[in-house]
């Protein structure tokens, strides 16, 4: 039951880190390497808020952590990815680039020595069946849930989300009907960096905000990914759940420190057994003539 | 007679799409040598030509499209392209818009070879094209439903899933749903059985009737176009060698034996 319980936490947790990253790819084919930095960031600036500024709240601190993450990844775009567009490696090395940057940055500006710790948002815990859980965690599997509802929506039945699939389809083809290739990446760049920020706030109450979560939630999200298949938001869910599981399987019964052995595990297996990912892009979906 | 007539008017009025002198050039290689091409409102103008005549190259050009590849060759360090020439929409010139752009004027490219968004639904391949036309939305997918009644059975099947037929009805539909004030379509008959390109010139046809709206199409084979174009260009190696009207061309004895096989 333990297993059961924790396993699902576990695996909508490791989506919810890996579905900004995941939908920045499928909608502009950009591998978002400072998704990691952003997640940190939001952790940052929410607790600068509540901590520096006597009597912010809570909840308008969280929006602006979110509000402000996004607005970065829509600026990494802007300012530097739209010149090297189309162009993996480099997409690669810029915005990885930028996440060491960011992070390194938050280390030197103050993220160092003591203990930050954002407040959970309901105190507490509760016991399902014989186990207990803190509400913290169950809101991470409420608002997780939520978040994938809300995102299939927006991305199937708005015009937005329309657009966004459209790009992520076929970038031309998308274009000849007006809709605005640069546009919709920056919207994807700001959506999937503010559900960077998002996960972190649901759940850095659970751990410290340090540094090295940075790297390691952006290996996490790459294996959710890769395993998933690049591109593919349905992927990334499966993916979450198998290794979520994993981990927690390995949690139990050899030692918490395997857990990001598990993630790399993940890696090296799809990359030999199947690259292209479980949920990747099908050979028989290409275009007849 | 009746194409000297046609001809005069068209010198008269400025038309809706005006592509002067148009040259394009990959690394050295030219791709359009000095295309002039127009095309009026509720007109069919066919442009034939075999492989690399540049037919294509021709509609990248006229919606857009080029610039885009012409920016992400530039940024990979790969071919130089270089685009000149004027292109009038409406009096107003347009060559430095992006595709995004002219598609908002009214220029909508149905590509070559479909691009079918292979993922999506027949219904949201459609509801996609009406990024432009959020308010006629309704009204447009029940035209195209109407223009291609076939496309009614499949509206929940994967666009990658269709027959080429099918998808071509689909790619044509789902430019219309941009609301066209001039539709450029490039080999909408490529690789189509003679039952399905019947069902596709029917549907330009009618869509010219009812809309009203200017059509480019290119093809390599002419025949089948021949009957329902107002004026036609021919190109060979980047140049347009020749153009006129329906009669004026198939009164041609270059053109018979060349694109009719006679």
């Amino acid at each position: 039951m333990h297993i059961l319980i924790y396993g699902i936490i576990n695996s909508i947790a490791l989506s919810l880190i890996s579905l900004g990253f995941a939908l920045v790819y499928s909608i502009s084919r950009v591998p978002n390497f400072a998704h990691g930095a952003l997640y940190v960031t939001t952790g940052y600036i929410v607790w600068l808020l509540i901590n520096k500024l006597t009597g912010f709240p809570y909840p308008l601190a969280i929006l602006v952590g979110i509000g402000i993450t996004g607005i970065i990844g829509a600026l990494i775009y802007r300012l530097v990815l739209i010149r090297i567009r189309g162009m993996e490696i480099s997409e690669i090395i810029a915005t990885y680039a930028i996440g060491v940057a960011i992070l390194e940055g938050l280390r030197w500006g103050g993220l160092r020595g003591m203990t930050f710790t954002l407040p959970v948002f309901i105190p507490g815990s509760v016991d399902i069946f014989g186990v207990v859980v803190d509400y913290q965690r169950l809101v991470v599997v409420i608002l997780g849930a939520a978040t994938f509802l809300f995102l299939y929506f927006f991305i199937h039945h708005t015009r937005i989300g329309l657009a966004l699939r459209g790009i992520a389809q076929d970038e031309r083809a998308a274009m000849m009907l007006g809709i605005d290739s640069d546009m919709t990446a920056i919207l994807s760049l700001g959506i999937g960096s503010a559900l960077a920020g998002f996960s972190s706030l649901l759940l850095l109450p659970l751990g410290n905000i340090i540094v090295e979560a940075g790297y390691s939630v952006l290996i996490f999200a790459v294996a959710v990914c890769i395993t998933g298949g690049l591109g593919s938001l349905m992927g990334t869910i499966v993916a979450s759940f198998l290794i979520g599981f994993a981990q927690i399987l390995t949690d139990k019964f050899l030692s918490t420190h395997y857990q990001m052995v598990v993630a790399l595990l993940a890696i090296i297996l799809t990359l030999i057994i199947k690259p292209s990912g479980l949920f990747g892009k099908q050979k028989e979906l290409e275009e007849r003539v | 007679m009746e194409g000297k007539g046609y001809e005069a008017n068209l010198e008269e009025r400025s038309p809706m799409l005006e592509a002067k002198e148009l040259l394009v050039f990959y690394e050295n290689m030219i791709a359009l040598n000095n295309v002039s091409i127009k095309c009026e409102k509720g007109e069919i103008v066919g442009v034939f030509g075999s492989n690399s005549a540049g037919k294509s190259t021709l509609m990248y050009t006229l919606s857009g499209i080029i610039l885009d590849i012409k920016f992400k060759e530039e940024m990979r360090g790969g071919e130089r392209i270089s685009v000149f020439g004027k292109i009038l929409f409406n009096g107003c010139e347009i060559s430095s818009m992006k595709p995004h752009e002219r598609a908002r004027l009214g220029i909508i490219l149905c590509p070559e070879r479909r691009r079918i968004f292979p993922e999506s639904s027949v219904l949201e391949n459609l509801l996609i094209g009406a990024f432009l036309s959020r308010k006629e939305r309704k009204e447009n997918l029940d035209y195209v439903l109407n223009l291609f009644p076939r496309l009614k059975d499949h509206l929940k099947r994967q666009g990658g899933f269709l027959s080429g037929g099918e998808q071509q009805m689909l790619a044509i539909g789902r430019a219309l749903m941009a609301n066209p004030k001039l539709l450029l379509l490039d080999e909408p008959l490529l690789g189509l059985s003679p039952y399905y390109q019947e069902i596709v010139i029917n549907g330009i046809t009618q869509i010219r009737e009812t809309k009203k709206i200017g059509i480019i199409v290119t093809e390599q084979y002419a025949r089948p176009l021949m009957p329902i174009i107002d004026y036609g260009y021919i190109l060979e190696n980047g140049s347009s060698v020749l153009s006129g009207t329906k009669e004026e061309l198939m009164d041609n004895p270059d053109v018979k034996s060349a694109y009719f096989g006679v």
